[in-house]
C-alpha cells in the first residue's frame, strides 16, 4: 500500500510539473506582448520597463518560473491586471459559481446515464434502450454552446419555462449571506427558500446545456458494460439462487459493469469543473471560466498559469480519488496483501 | 434451431441421474430449460418440467424464481466464471439463503454459511467466508459453488460438467464432498457430464445425449457391460484406459454432431454411426423410442443388439455371483 502510495504521488507531481512547465513556456512563445496591452500603444520604454518590473517578466526565465511555483504552493497566486485584483481573490469570488453549475450538470449527467443504461439493459426493454441509442449518438454530436441557445430559445424566449442569461438569481433578488458561495446550499442554511428555487431554476438550463454531452458519453459506455456482464456466467448462478431480475441487474451486474464508467466520471467532473467556458458565456455565469477566456486573450499570465495548474490538481486529486473508489468497488483491484492463496 | 428436443424422463427422490455427451449436444441447455434460465434470444418453445404435482413451465416467474436455489439448484460447469468477483463469498450464500427464508436474521444466515463451508471441507471457513473469489483456487471456488447451491437444502440438484474444469487430484475431492454432501441430505441429482468414469461411480441411472435426444437410458452397470445405442458403445470405447494401450491409439467417434439447424430426417447419429450408415431405414425413418432391460433406446437395431448382448450380459452375472 505505501509503496502503491508512493507511486501515485510521484505520478501526480510529474503531471503537475508537466502541466505547469508547458503552461508556462506556451504563453511565453505565444506571438503578442503584455505588457505593450497594459501600459497602451503610447506608453514610453520607461514606463513599459516598469511595467515589465511590476509584472516580475524582466527576470531570467528560470527565475521567473521558481517564482510561480514557489508563489503558488505558498498561496501567493500573483496579480490578474485584467481583473484589477490578486489571482487567489479573483478565483475564490468566482470558482463557487462554476463549482456549483458543474456539480449540478454532473449530477444531473450521472443519474440520468445512470437510470437509463439500467432501464435499458433491463430484461433488453427495445424501447427505452432504442430511445438511449439515439439520444447518446445525438448528445455526443452536440456542441455545448449551440444547445446552450437552443434551450433559451425554447425554454426561455418561447415557453418562458426558465429564467434567461441573467446569472444565477434574478436581479431583484438579493443572494444569501455567503458560507459555502454555493448558492442552493446558502440559501437552504439561511432558509430563504425563495433565493432557493430561483437559484435551482437558474442552473436547470445551463447544467443540462453542459450535461447534456457527458451524459450522452457515460450513458453509452454503462449501457455497453451493462450489456456485457449481464452475459457472464456468474449472472446465471445468481439466477439459479432465485434472485430476480432487477435485484441481479442491480446488485451484480451494475457493482461488476461500473468501473469503467467511474472512471469517466472522474474525468468528467473535473472536465466540467474546468470547461464551462462557452457555456458559462451563454447564460452570463460569473464563473471562472469567462475570466479565463478573457484572460487568455490578454496574455494575463498570472491568471492563465495559476488556472491551468489548479486544473492539474483537480485531475490528479480526482483520479487519485477514483482509484481509492476502485478499490472499494472492485476487491480484485486492492493491495493483495490479503491473499492467501 | 432446437437444442433439446423430444427430451423425457423422470428423476425419483434421491436418485442420481448421470446425463452424458460430447459437447455440444445440448446437455447444459436441458440443464437451463428445467431451471428457465435459457438467456434470450433463446427460449423454450414447448414441454412440460414436473417437480411433484407442478408444471414448472407454466409457474408464473416470480413462483419459478421461489423454486430456484430452494427447490432446484445448479451446480455451474466452470468454478472460475461461476462467482461474482465483487461480492465476498459469505455475502453470496447468505443471499441465497435469505432470498427463501427472509426471516432468517443475518447473523444465522451468516452462521449457516459458514457452516456450509465447513460441510464442503473449506478448510479455516470462519475465515474465508469474507473471502472474496480471487482469493480461493478453483477447487475452493467450485466448493463454494457447491455451498450455494447446498445452502436451502434443496431435494433436487443439477450439476453441469461440476468437475470439468478442475484438475484430477481435485476432481476427486469436489465429485467426494459433492457425493457426501447429497447423501446426507437425500437429494437428488442430475449429473451433466462428457465423463463417463465419474457416471459409473456416481450415478444409479444414466441417460446418453445425442444431437438434443437422450439415445440411450439405462442403469450404469447394463451401459458397460452392454451399451445399446451405437453411440453409447463408441463412446464408452473412447475412455482411456491404461490396460488398452498396446492397441494403437484411443478411438474417436469419427465426424462431428450434426448441426442441430439442419438435423437429418433420419437417425441423426446415421451419418457417423458404424451400423447403420447408409442403411436405408436409418436414414430415413427417426428411430422409435425401444424399452430395452430396463431403459430405453432409440436405435432401429436395440433389440437385435439386446439379444446380441444376452450371452455376455449373462456371464458377466454369473461372474457377479461367484
Amino acid at each position: 500500500m505505501i509503496s502503491f502510495l508512493r507511486m501515485r504521488l510521484a505520478g501526480a507531481l510529474a503531471t503537475i510539473f508537466g502541466a505547469s512547465l508547458i503552461s508556462f513556456i506556451l504563453l511565453r512563445v505565444l506571438p503578442g506582448d503584455p505588457v505593450r496591452l497594459i501600459a497602451g500603444p503610447l506608453a514610453s520604454e520607461q514606463a513599459l520597463e516598469g511595467v515589465r518590473r511590476q509584472l516580475g517578466i524582466d527576470l531570467p526565465l528560470p527565475v521567473q518560473y521558481a517564482r510561480y511555483i514557489g508563489g503558488f504552493v505558498t498561496g501567493d497566486w500573483g496579480f490578474s491586471f485584467t481583473a484589477g485584483g490578486p489571482v487567489r481573490e479573483v478565483f475564490a469570488s468566482r470558482i463557487a459559481a462554476t463549482a456549483e453549475l458543474a456539480l449540478f450538470a454532473f449530477v444531473i449527467a450521472f443519474t440520468a446515464a445512470l437510470i437509463l443504461a439500467l432501464l435499458a439493459t433491463y430484461r433488453r426493454n427495445r424501447i427505452i434502450d432504442g430511445f438511449v441509442r439515439v439520444i447518446s449518438t445525438f448528445g455526443l454530436g452536440t456542441p455545448q454552446f449551440w444547445l446552450a441557445m437552443i434551450l433559451l430559445i425554447v425554454f426561455f424566449e418561447q415557453l418562458n419555462l426558465f429564467p434567461g442569461p441573467s446569472g444565477r438569481l434574478d436581479a431583484s433578488t438579493l443572494a444569501p449571506p455567503r458560507v459555502t458561495g454555493l448558492l442552493t446550499v446558502d440559501s437552504l442554511l439561511a432558509g430563504r427558500w425563495d433565493a432557493f428555487s430561483q437559484a435551482i431554476e437558474h442552473l436547470i438550463l445551463p447544467a443540462l446545456s453542459l450535461g447534456f454531452v457527458p451524459f450522452a458519453f457515460l450513458v453509452r459506455l454503462l449501457r455497453a458494460n451493462l450489456l456485457e456482464m449481464s452475459r457472464e456466467p456468474f449472472i446465471v448462478v445468481v439466477r439459479s439462487k432465485g434472485i430476480g431480475y432487477w435485484a441481479t441487474h442491480t446488485r451484480h451486474v451494475l457493482p461488476n459493469a461500473f468501473l469503467p464508467t467511474l472512471t469517466a466520471s472522474g474525468l468528467i467532473l473535473a472536465e466540467l469543473l474546468t470547461g464551462s467556458v462557452l457555456v458559462e458565456k451563454v447564460f452570463a455565469w460569473p464563473g471562472i471560466g469567462a475570466l479565463v477566456v478573457d484572460s487568455i486573450l490578454r496574455q494575463d499570465y498570472a491568471v492563465v498559469q495559476s488556472f491551468i495548474l489548479l486544473t492539474a490538481v483537480l485531475y490528479v486529486g480526482v483520479s487519485f480519488l477514483v482509484d481509492m473508489l476502485y478499490g472499494v468497488i472492485d476487491p480484485r483491484t486492492r493491495n493483495p496483501v490479503s491473499q492467501r492463496g | 434451431m432446437r437444442a433439446v428436443r423430444g427430451v423425457s424422463f423422470e428423476v425419483r427422490r434421491g436418485e442420481k441421474v448421470g446425463i452424458v455427451g460430447e459437447s455440444g449436444s445440448g446437455k447444459s441447455a436441458l440443464a437451463l430449460s428445467i431451471l428457465r434460465l435459457i438467456a434470450p434470444p433463446g427460449e423454450v418453445v414447448g414441454g412440460q418440467v414436473w417437480l411433484n404435482d407442478r408444471d414448472l413451465m407454466r409457474l408464473r416467474e416470480r413462483e419459478m424464481a421461489h423454486v430456484r436455489g430452494s427447490e432446484i439448484a445448479l451446480i455451474f460447469q466452470d468454478p472460475m466464471t461461476a462467482l461474482d468477483p465483487v461480492m465476498t463469498i459469505g455475502a453470496q450464500i447468505v443471499e441465497s439463503i435469505r432470498k427463501h427464508r427472509p426471516d432468517v436474521s443475518r447473523k444465522e444466515a451468516r452462521d449457516r454459511a459458514i457452516e456450509l463451508l465447513r460441510d464442503v471441507e473449506v478448510p479455516l471457513a470462519e475465515r474465508r467466508i469474507d473471502d472474496y473469489p480471487h482469493q480461493l483456487s478453483g477447487g475452493m471456488r467450485q466448493r463454494v459453488v457447491i455451498a450455494i447451491a447446498l445452502a436451502n437444502d434443496p431435494p433436487l440438484l443439477i450439476a453441469d460438467e461440476p468437475t470439468t474444469a478442475l484438475d484430477v487430484t481435485t476432481q476427486a475431492q469436489v465429485l467426494d464432498v459433492l457425493e457426501r454432501a447429497v447423501e446426507e441430505r437425500g437429494a437428488a441429482v442430475i449429473l451433466i457430464t462428457h465423463n463417463l468414469g465419474i457416471v459409473a461411480d456416481f450415478c444409479d441411472s444414466v441417460k446418453v445425449m445425442y444431437a438434443g435426444r437422450l439415445v440411450e437410458q439405462a442403469t450404469p452397470t447394463d451401459l458397460f457391460r452392454s451399451p445399446i445405442h451405437p453411440y453409447s458403445e463408441a463412446l464408452l470405447r473412447s475412455i482411456p484406459d491404461p490396460a488398452r494401450l498396446e492397441q494403437g491409439p484411443l478411438p474417436t467417434i469419427p465426424g462431428a454432431p450434426p448441426s442441430l439447424a439442419n438435423l437429418p430426417a433420419g437417425c441423426a447419429f446415421e451419418p457417423r454411426c458404424p451400423l447403420g450408415r447408409g442403411v436405408a431405414i436409418c436414414k430415413n425413418t427417426a428411430p422409435p423410442v425401444i424399452p430395452i432391460g430396463q431403459g430405453v433406446a432409440e436405435c432401429h437395431f436395440a433389440e437385435e443388439r439386446w439379444a446380441d448382448n444376452e450371452t455376455m450380459r449373462k456371464e458377466a452375472a454369473a461372474d457377479d455371483r461367484s
